[in-house]
């Protein structure tokens, strides 16, 4: 055990260093204050919902129990998704490692550390966002301090029972093919059972219960809801001690706690015993090139793009590269495909038809949120792809800043190389949505051409802000997306799509109505019309121009 | 070819770079050497235009680096000490990259590119993802592509880091040839047999200071040595001013 805290050392000095390095507060009072509206808000909607279910004569209690089920359940799921990715950077991709093996240490024990690391890194989020939920359960069930003591000890397990199941897997699995590729690998059929599992839901039509003509399904749904889970999932050990302590049984949730920690140190166990077998075989197999999996002719690029000026061309041919041969770039194009999948079903399924409102008013409404929806996709892509395209530079920015290519022209020609794929992803996702609502003309128009021009005010935002907060020495710069300069991103363009849309809202309004109503617009209101839209468009170069400088000014003074 | 003038940098208080003055003639091979934290790869920072000084300035070939960087910037091929380079990229496409970024013609490219790669051995692996090449070979890469664009200053920090004796042969030769030709070479180093070999002056830095400049020389009457090599002359420069 010395030997194991020995290698936990220089991750809890790193830690304590950072706070001594820390330049300023602003930047822990903004994540703390986002993390804490996220927290308050988990709380509250969680309290309201058990409330709720409390006022349901005979059901209440089922169906907050079956809901605490489905919450460990998720819990448990989302553990074991984000300790395997987590896991294997820490197992077998990190820089670090090379040295720590090189130490006079039994590589089981390397691999106990860091697990130990790698179970708080992937854990830790999904407990602080959980607890609100569970205290509210104790909240609305009046329960004693038990049930607090409950939580704590209960789920410390299940993270300790789901990060050495993921680890057991990665062990397995490292042995078989190479960890990198194991990643994309994990992401995809991660993602691929999330986008079964919401189609599967969405066709199982819950909107179905609150139909009265339905009611014989309802009475086959709450029969469903009191059939207890498998009892040899470990979310069903903590659901029965959670479960136990919230009705008062407190024995028997000493019984089903003891379950989920006797467990917990069996699978320790038996890792610890494979890692001992197989640890050592896998990270030094994970030491080898990697053979490419596509080649492509350097050539082809050449004189496809030989239109270009050099440095664009130059960077465009880069970036194309470098992007499909990184297979850590392969799981964000998953997650966004999955997104963008999940976002088109869902316009496909709105049931106008039994609406009470006017089915053409409703389909133009939805159309017209559908625009803010759109970009705030894009925005969702732009952090994911746009962002990081400075700090993926990494530490070859050197040949950038050594070259004779101004940082300016450098961000413009980011700028450029991702404005055109995204405006082009942006306008089919809204004209395929805009086609399934069956929206007028006038709805077409306007949100062709107002995403039109959002499209770069969002990209030069992304560039801008990834220019003025790069993160040269991330091993996984998309990941730059939670960093501060990402949240301040998504902030900025989260006020911008919000403020374009206000402005859009009244007068498309007007005109909408006039054109259902058949009368024209008064003098006044084409003023208010055509100012409304000038103001928008203003905005939107502003949005261009401005990040793009800011983050020229802060690259530069980066760089010095 | 390029003239520092008063030359300083300042991280806070501590001075690593101060009021530095030196003018290096075209086709001139100026070693610099120095013990570790003398201020040797903060000046060559600012000479590439990597790093904004505090006072002074740097001028290549005539043109100002503050002014106009990405004009000075074209003289200039500047060799690291570290590889750092897009390891998705292949060999061949990283030099086509630079040629693009240089704006060098694209008819000669192919050309100029294999007539490099072949120098420094490495035709033979130019298509292979630059992740798989050794620390040698990464080094001798950059190289090749800080010679592509025919630049009249050569930066080079460290340049034999990494390099096995074949390297090490083949750079010692091509900085002569190139010197030769008119281009001019700056090149850091803690190779002092190297710098005594090829170098035609030597500056010696120490704690952000040029303590001492000239042909071997002159340095030998600087540090008051008769007899011995740079290696004495450094330790008898540097120590004597450590002990000061």
């Amino acid at each position: 055990m010395k030997q194991v805290i020995m290698l936990l050392k220089p991750r809890l000095w790193s830690f304590k260093n950072r706070g001594i390095a820390n330049e300023g507060n602003t930047r822990f009072f903004l994540f703390a204050g986002i993390g804490t509206i996220f927290w308050v808000g988990i709380f509250a909607v969680s309290h309201r919902v058990l409330v709720y279910f409390q006022k349901v004569e005979n059901f209440g209690d089922i169906l907050a129990f079956k809901l605490l089920s489905m919450i460990l359940l998720v819990f448990f799921s989302l553990l074991i998704f984000s300790s395997i990715l987590t896991s294997l950077s820490k197992l077998y991709l990190s820089k670090d490692l090379a040295l720590v093996h090189a130490l006079p240490v039994p590589s089981e024990k390397i691999y106990f550390a860091r697990w130990i690391e790698s179970t708080l890194d992937s854990s830790w989020m999904v407990i602080v966002y959980t607890i609100p939920v569970f205290f509210s359960y104790g909240i609305v069930y009046k329960t004693g301090i038990f049930f607090y003591i409950d939580i704590v000890l209960t789920l410390f397990p299940l993270c300790i029972i789901s990060s050495a199941l993921s680890a057991l897997v990665v062990l397995l699995a490292v042995v078989l093919l190479p960890a990198s590729r194991i990643r994309s690998i994990f992401v995809f059929l991660g993602l691929a059972v999330l986008i079964i599992l919401y189609i599967s839901f969405r066709l199982l039509k819950p909107e179905r219960l609150v139909n009265p003509e339905a009611f014989s399904s309802v009475l086959f749904y709450f029969k469903d809801l009191s059939t207890p889970s498998s009892p040899l999932l470990p979310s069903t050990w903590a659901f029965d001690s959670l479960k136990a302590a919230l009705t008062g049984n407190n024995s028997n949730a000493m019984f089903h706690l003891a379950l989920s920690w006797s467990g917990a140190f069996f699978i320790i166990f038996v890792d610890i015993w494979v890692a001992k077998v197989l640890y050592f075989k896998g990270f030094s197999k994970t030491q080898a090139a990697l053979v490419r999996l596509f080649k492509t002719q350097s050539k082809g690029f050449n004189i496809f793009f030989s239109f270009l000026d050099g440095p664009v061309r130059a960077f465009i041919i880069k970036e194309i590269k470098t992007f499909w041969r990184d297979q850590t770039q392969w799981s964000q194009i998953f997650l966004i495909g999955a997104l963008i999948v999940i976002y088109l079903y869902n316009f496909s399924v709105l049931p106008f038809e039994k609406s009470p409102i006017k089915t053409i008013y409703l389909q133009n409404l939805f159309s017209f949120l559908n625009m803010a929806l759109a970009a705030f996709v894009l925005t969702a892509i732009t952090a994911r792809f746009a962002f990081p395209s400075v700090s993926i530079e990494g530490n070859a920015f050197w040949i950038v800043r050594s070259s004779p290519i101004s940082i300016r022209a450098f961000l413009w020609i980011k700028f450029f190389i991702y404005l055109f794929p995204l405006l082009i992803l942006s306008e089919i996702l809204v004209i395929a949505t805009n086609m399934l609502l069956n929206v007028t003309p006038f709805m077409m128009y306007l949100s062709v051409i107002t995403l039109f021009f959002m499209t770069p005010g969002v990209v030069a935002m992304g560039i801008g802000m990834g220019g003025a907060y790069p993160d040269f020495v991330s091993e996984n710069p998309s990941q730059s997306v939670s960093s501060f300069g990402g949240l301040i991103f998504m902030i900025l363009s989260a006020a911008y799509i919000g403020t374009v849309t206000i402005l859009e809202a009244g007068p498309v309004y007007m005109v909408f109505m006039a054109d259902i109503k058949g009368y024209k617009l008064t003098y006044l209101q084409w003023v208010w019309v055509i100012g409304s839209f000038l103001v928008a468009f203003l905005l939107s170069i502003l949005a261009v121009i401005l990040p793009m400088k800011f983050g020229e000014k802060k690259l530069v003074v980066f760089q010095r | 070819m390029i003239y520092l003038k008063n030359l300083s940098k300042h991280f806070g208080n501590t001075k690593a770079v101060d009021r530095l003055n030196l003018h290096i003639l075209p086709g001139e091979i100026f070693g610099f050497i120095g013990p570790n934290g003398a201020g040797k790869t903060t000046t060559i920072l600012m000479m590439a235009g990597l790093l904004e000084p505090t006072e002074g300035s740097v001028t290549v070939d005539g043109i100002d680096m503050a002014s106009q960087p990405e004009e000075a910037k074209k003289r200039i091929g500047l060799i690291p000490d570290r590889p750092f380079l897009y390891e998705k990229l292949t060999g061949m496409e990283f030099l086509m990259f630079t040629a693009d970024l240089y704006g060098i013609n694209l008819e000669n490219f192919s050309e100029k590119a294999e007539k490099f790669l072949s120098i420094f051995s490495l035709l033979d692996r130019a298509h292979e993802l630059i992740e798989s090449y050794s620390h040698g070979m990464k080094q001798r890469l950059i190289m090749s592509a800080a010679l592509l664009h025919d630049p009249r200053l050569i930066i080079v920090d460290e340049p034999m880091v990494g390099l096995d004796p074949k390297g090490i042969k083949i750079v010692r030769n091509l900085f002569r040839e190139l010197s030769s030709n008119g281009t001019t070479i700056f090149m850091s180093t803690h190779t002092l047999k190297l710098a005594e070999d090829v170098c035609d002056r030597i500056g010696v830095i120490n704690k952000g200071s040029l303590i001492a400049t000239g042909t071997i020389s002159d340095l030998k009457e600087a540090a008051q040595i008769r007899k011995g090599d740079l290696e004495k002359v450094f330790f008898q420069l540097t120590e004597e001013k450590n002990d000061s």
